[in-house]
């Protein structure tokens, strides 16, 4: 029964989900600790979503920046493939470096040259402070990459001295800034963020006029009512809760 | 929110259910293992209650009762509690695999004549939904469990399920979802339709349909893409009349290994149903039962070759009677006519008259003369046969009777999904 035996997997194409992580002086101690664990937990789930995904595989990237920036790896990485070594904290917050560089990868001739193709990719920025550098020139830069503009963004602000302005206007919306403000916080909100971004983005789209950015931010908005510590970034009004679940929860 | 091991839910029925374990978790919720009432069922419950509506759905579901034994339909329906709710439905079997795993290679199909048996019972499944006047709105890949050994097929999450014409407001994927649901409109079973054509596709051919040379070069497949890739410019890779999606050799392998090997009839159906006509017209779309013909008149020509005694493809209807694997020439002139079918007839063949995926007959040859070639009655009843020189010879289950010219069968009540069938060996 030759050909069935000779059968190969669809061709499936690349998802890429970037960690950009704030590794300054600030974030030094327990932080740097949480997201050391909470990211080292989340790959082998990411593992799974891969292997069983018939769209698509995904890969990841990793870059710390404090007063320079570094990738972990030279490129994305398969989840199983990727050993994350602790990043130590230590330095200023060169976020508009970090934007220059994500730019610079961003592109086929940098990370994105999977051979059938990508899906855009997902991308979690985490910080605790503000740049120490001038971080609007390289953003400047970033939103005019195609990828950047296609990608899921997220970030997840850490303690009460985020700059929650630059974190919005690196997303393009306030719904997508996720504050937390404990460690166990942190570490939730890592794995829902990574593993909600990585199966909506390596899935196909669903039909309609969702994007794959908006479910990503419902989702985790969803799951950080259920943590405590992490709060809904804008609290959706009232104006925008269905009546049946607004009765529900004063029921 | 999640529940933990040991937690109980509240049925409507009245009883409880215990959490035992986690069996899986999606987009929408978590699946547990638990106990109710002594025995192990599996419960789906949502993250967050997916409002009243849907409720109300599921519950008008509970009660209708699954349309054929192939879905894993909800069975029982937790109260509202805990801030959100969930169903309970039968556990499935573990020697079944999803949809998936069979296009990362992952899993294969023992045989075509398995491959062909999940076909028909898809086909099967879906035009009993749509016979009790669902539709399914979500088909995807991740909807089917499919058994490698004879093809059976369990179909899941059938929360989606609705009456015709109203939306679940759950989305399907844009690769298996119709053009005009891409677009934005509603799910119907004119859109299930398109999806089972999509899936059915994939099933013998291991590939997208849309999926070729066009694809492959759009390096950032955007939701902007997608909608045009598999909406309003999707292009069949076989289009006849526009070759610029054709497959990419390296990249689209089993499509183009398979596509030559099946008969014509399936490719020409294909070409027709991805075809710019009906990808704009629902309403043109084939019917289920029209795909149970297809898959029927195909598993007529599978057949065991004589030579090297694998399975292969005949295409007379193309004139090709050529093995796919050793490439000798099968003789063909022994066949079974069935009103306008003619199954092939060659030792080993499994021949199956209806379409419940059950064989009715096998070929063999006779015991001490393997020029002879017989058909032994698999079936639970027996068969009437009328020789030419107007004999009424009886062949009972398991008994079996000679490939000779001019022997007309009448298969009585012996097959379930044909009663009456009757039969003309012709050799």
């Amino acid at each position: 029964m030759g050909l069935l035996d000779e059968t190969v997997s669809v061709p499936r194409r690349t998802m890429t989900l970037f960690f950009l992580i704030d590794t300054s002086g600030s974030m030094e101690g327990n932080k740097i600790g949480a997201v050391n664990d909470a990211v080292a937990n989340v790959l082998p789930m990411l593992d799974d979503i891969s292997e069983s995904n018939p769209d698509a595989e995904i890969k990841v990237a990793a870059l710390e920046f404090s007063s320079g920036c570094t990738w972990l790896y030279d490129e994305p990485k398969l989840a199983k493939d990727f050993i994350w070594q602790d990043v130590v904290a230590g330095g200023l917050t060169s976020l508009g470096q970090a934007c220059q560089e994500l730019s610079a990868k961003l592109s086929r001739s940098g990370f994105m040259q999977a051979a059938s193709g990508s899906f855009a990719p997902a991308i979690i920025l985490l910080s605790d402070g503000g740049p120490t550098d001038d971080y609007q020139s390289g953003l400047r830069k970033l939103k005019d990459n195609n990828w950047f503009k296609a990608a899921i963004k997220i970030a997840i602000a850490i303690g009460d001295d985020a700059d929650k302005d630059v974190l919005k206007d690196f997303t393009g919306s306030s719904e997508a800034v996720i504050p937390v403000h404990n460690i166990e916080a942190l570490k939730q909100i890592i794995r829902v963020v990574a593993v909600t971004s990585s199966q909506i983005g390596s899935k196909s789209s669903t039909a309609g006029d969702t994007t794959k950015q908006e479910q990503v931010i419902k989702d985790v908005q969803d799951a950080a009512k259920d943590i405590d510590g992490a709060e809904p970034a804008d609290s959706t009004s009232v104006n925008n809760v269905d009546s049946s679940q607004y009765i529900d929860d004063w029921g | 929110m999640e529940l933990k091991v040991n937690d109980k839910v509240n049925l409507t029925i009245g009883t409880t259910a215990t959490v035992k374990k986690v069996l899986g978790s999606g987009g929408q919720g978590t699946v547990y293992l638990v106990d109710l009432a002594g025995q192990e069922m599996a419960l789906k419950w949502y993250h967050t209650s997916p409002g009243d509506a849907f409720y109300k759905n599921l519950e008008h579901n509970v009660n209708a009762k699954a349309p054929s034994d192939a879905f894993i339909w909800p069975e029982y329906l937790t109260v509202k509690e805990k801030g959100s709710y969930g169903y309970i439905m039968r556990l499935r079997p573990n020697d079944y695999f999803e949809f998936g795993n069979y296009l990362l290679a992952k899993k294969s199909f023992k045989s075509f004549d398995a491959m062909l048996a999940a076909a028909m019972k898809i086909c099967d499944g879906f035009m009993k939904l749509h016979l009790h006047g669902y539709s399914y709105q979500d088909l995807n890949d991740g909807n089917f469990f499919i058994r490698p050994t004879d093809g059976d097929v369990l179909i899941c999450d059938n929360d989606n399920v609705m009456p015709q014409g109203e939306k679940s407001g759950i989305m399907g994927k844009a690769r298996y979802m119709a053009p005009e649901i891409v677009a934005g409109g509603k799910p119907d079973k004119y859109s299930d339709r398109f999806s089972l054509s999509v899936i059915l596709f994939m099933l013998f051919y291991a590939n997208h349909p849309f999926e070729g040379a066009k694809v492959v070069a759009c390096p950032c497949m955007t939701e902007k893409y997608e909608k045009s890739f598999y909406g309003s410019d999707a292009l069949f890779i076989f289009n006849p009349n526009d070759k610029s999606n054709l497959p990419v050799r390296g990249v689209h392998q089993n499509v183009i290994r398979r596509w030559p090997v099946f008969p014509s009839l399936l490719k020409d159906t294909f070409i027709e149903e991805f075809s710019e006509d009906k990808l704009k017209n629902p309403q043109k779309r084939i019917i289920e039962q029209a795909w149970q013909k297809i898959i029927t008149q195909v598993r007529d020509e599978l057949v065991v070759c004589p030579h090297c005694h694998e399975e292969t493809f005949l295409d007379l209807k193309a004139g090709s009677h050529k093995c796919i694997n050793c490439g000798k020439d099968i003789d063909v002139s022994r066949q079974l006519k069935i009103n306008n079918r003619n199954l092939i007839l060659t030792p080993g063949t499994k021949l199956y008259i209806d379409n419940d995926n059950i064989p009715d007959g096998e070929v063999g040859v006779f015991p001490n003369d393997d020029k002879l070639c017989i058909v032994r009655n698999l079936t639970n009843s027996s068969w009437h046969v009328d020789t030419p020189s107007g004999k009424v010879k009886v062949v009972e289950p398991n008994d079996f009777m000679p490939v000779l010219n001019g022997l007309k069968i009448s298969f009585g009540s012996s097959i379930k999904g044909a009663p009456g069938a009757k039969g003309e060996i012709l050799a």
